[in-house]
């Protein structure tokens, strides 16, 4: 798989705020990429840059082999871009929204018509096509964005942030919809979430803190990394479970012990095998790595 | 071309489907007008009387049709900016909403996405400009209807260059402004001081001596006076023809500012109408260099 987005010691700064320092990172065609940090660290800089939105400081920024300076509008045509808040105008109606912008690639007349009823087929807004946008619900909105960053057929997807304030049934759909997109059109899609469980589905991922990259790996990668593996042990007693000497936690049903990682596990699994009849080994979550990399929690708390 | 086409549509659909923006924008000149009948018609009517030669006698009709092409010229010279600064709302409001960045991230030129802006406002201005001068022709119908249709003509093309000015200016000064507090501002400040500068509200003639010339400088006085020859250049002739001597008469038109001066010289109707154009085409050069070397921050 080759790279469809290279970033080479890039930097930016705000007067003497340094916003994005050295940062260099690559993403792979049709992989999911999750770019994560807490607010301030230097992502929506990041994205901005790969848009043509700001200049950059220092560094290069290449798109699909195209210089996001040198050559702008093939890298923006390549580009669907879903914003934190729906940027559409919300007097129009959704079809209205869409022809206008179908109109900035240059698809009008048939051709944006024929696009427009295949993205209503596909993200199933076809029943509320003629309504203003500002009369539609939150998810129903957010439909409408990710069509409208579609309707060009782009190689790359920048989500930012896309499901923040949907409900549980509207993010799994939408989810479905980009999972579709991604095996059929092999589309790449740059993912900044506040949600970990989203996180954890990305090929990739890199953990952005003060500009800098704090952490970069494939979940598994991070996880074995970053945190502890957790063996829910069923059926035995706190006496016996002090006696393995490994941290535990008691659970209502259950005990839940830490070890350093899967090895660790195997091993006393094999060491005591009358103990282990009934249990489960997980690894730790996205939260604990987010937490474990950057001292802070999704939302800007601090440990 | 498509594109640039389908922006326009998209901008004037947003101006129409904005009612509140809309209807402000189209019952300003009718409200202008019914204000200016009520306060100020009987003001002008007695300062054209007072400056009546004695024993000349007009007819009540000739001093209402006089009277009232100097109040739509009045309504109008002032309504083609005020309402094009309304109009261009959207430039700002696009910014503000965030909406400009959906554009951004395209590969449409910045260039392309102002000449949008630029037509769609003329459009929108236009509209309501001609209908107010409809609103106003009607009215001076009623009182009393002195133009020819060369007069007629003119006034429409009066209004389309004032309105080409205005929105011209309007993009200058609304390139620099990003929220919606901003527009506001600029908005009521235009609103309320552009009447006077231009010499709408008061006839520039009756300021001070320098604030005649600094006003001299300021392209829309001559859009003014170019409406206003060109709405009362009849009932003018016809109070020449009952009778008003040839003094008399230039001491009106410079009194209600037909005739204009720079420096003491005569400013000529076609010199007036190469200041506007001239102005324009300077204004809007300026937008398309902004907007050409417009930096990515």
């Amino acid at each position: 798989m080759k790279n469809i987005i290279e970033i080479d010691r890039l930097s930016k700064s705000f007067g003497d705020v340094k916003a994005v320092k050295d940062l260099s990172f690559r993403v792979r065609e049709g992989e999911l990429f999750a770019f994560l940090g807490v607010n301030g660290a230097g992502k929506s800089t990041t994205i901005n840059i790969m848009c043509g939105q700001l200049s950059k400081d220092g560094g290069t920024v290449t798109i699909d082999g195209n210089d996001t300076e040198k050559n702008a509008g093939a890298v923006k045509r390549g580009l669907g871009v879903v914003f934190q808040n729906s940027v559409l105008d919300s007097a129009l109606s959704v079809y209205d929204n869409l022809v206008s912008r179908a109109a900035l690639y240059g698809i009008t007349g048939a051709a944006a018509k024929a696009r427009i009823g295949e993205l209503a087929a596909l993200l199933g807004f076809g029943d509320f096509i003629k309504r203003p946008v500002g009369k539609l619900s939150g998810g129903q909105r957010r439909r409408i964005d990710i069509a409208r960053a579609l309707i060009h057929k782009p190689k790359i997807l920048v989500l930012d942030e896309p499901t923040t304030g949907l409900d549980p049934q509207t993010r799994k759909t939408l989810w479905s919809v980009i999972a579709n997109l991604r095996k059929t059109e092999n589309m790449t899609v740059f993912l900044t979430t506040h949600y970990m469980e989203e996180a954890a589905e990305a090929d990739y991922i890199v953990i952005l803190d003060s500009g800098k990259i704090a952490a970069e790996g494939t979940p598994l990668e991070l996880k074995n990394a970053y945190t502890e593996d957790y063996i829910t042990l069923y059926g035995a007693s706190e006496d016996d479970t002090r006696a393995l000497g490994v941290k535990y936690e008691l659970m209502r049903d259950a005990v839940k012990l830490s070890v350093p990682n899967t090895a660790k596990a195997t091993e006393l699994i094999v060491a005591n095998p009358a103990l282990f009849r009934d249990y489960e080994i997980t690894k730790g979550k996205m939260d604990d790595v987010f937490l474990a990399v950057t001292g802070k929690k999704l939302g800007g708390d601090e440990k | 071309m498509r594109t640039l086409l389908a922006i326009i549509k998209r901008n004037i659909k947003l101006f129409f489907k904005d009612k509140g923006m809309f209807f402000t924008s189209l019952i300003t000149p009718a409200i202008l007008l019914v204000l200016y009948v009520t306060f100020l018609g009987d003001i002008y009517r007695d300062s054209f009387t007072a400056n009546l030669p004695e024993g000349l006698a007009l007819s009540e009709k000739l001093l209402d049709g006089l009277v009232g092409g100097q109040l739509i010229s009045s309504i109008l010279a002032v309504s083609c900016v005020t309402v094009a600064f309304c109009s261009n709302f959207l430039m700002v409001n696009d910014k503000a909403l965030g909406t400009a960045n959906d554009f951004r991230v395209s590969p449409v030129k910045p260039s392309l996405l102002a000449l949008g802006y630029y037509i769609a406002t003329l459009a929108c201005t236009l509209i309501i400009c001609f209908a107010a001068a409809a609103l106003c022709l009607c009215y001076v119908a009623f009182v009393g209807f002195y133009m020819s249709l060369s007069d007629v003509l003119f006034l429409f093309l009066d209004i389309i260059l004032l309105v080409l000015f205005g929105t011209a200016l309007s993009s200058v000064i609304n390139f620099f402004l990003s929220s919606q507090g901003q527009i506001s501002a600029v908005g009521t400040i235009v609103s309320s001081g552009y009447g006077f500068i231009c010499g709408a509200y008061m006839p520039i003639s009756s300021f001070g001596e320098g604030l005649q010339k600094v006003i001299s400088f300021l392209p829309g006085t001559y859009g003014t006076s170019l409406v206003r020859n060109h709405a009362m250049q009849g009932a003018l002739a016809e109070m020449e023809a009952e009778g008003l001597p040839a003094e008399a008469l230039g001491a009106l038109k410079d009194a209600m500012d037909c005739n204009l001066y720079f420096f003491g010289n005569a400013v000529e109707i076609p010199v007036m109408y190469a200041i506007l154009g001239g102005a324009t085409a300077l204004l809007l050069a300026v937008y398309v260099l902004l907007n050409k070397f417009k930096k990515v921050k």
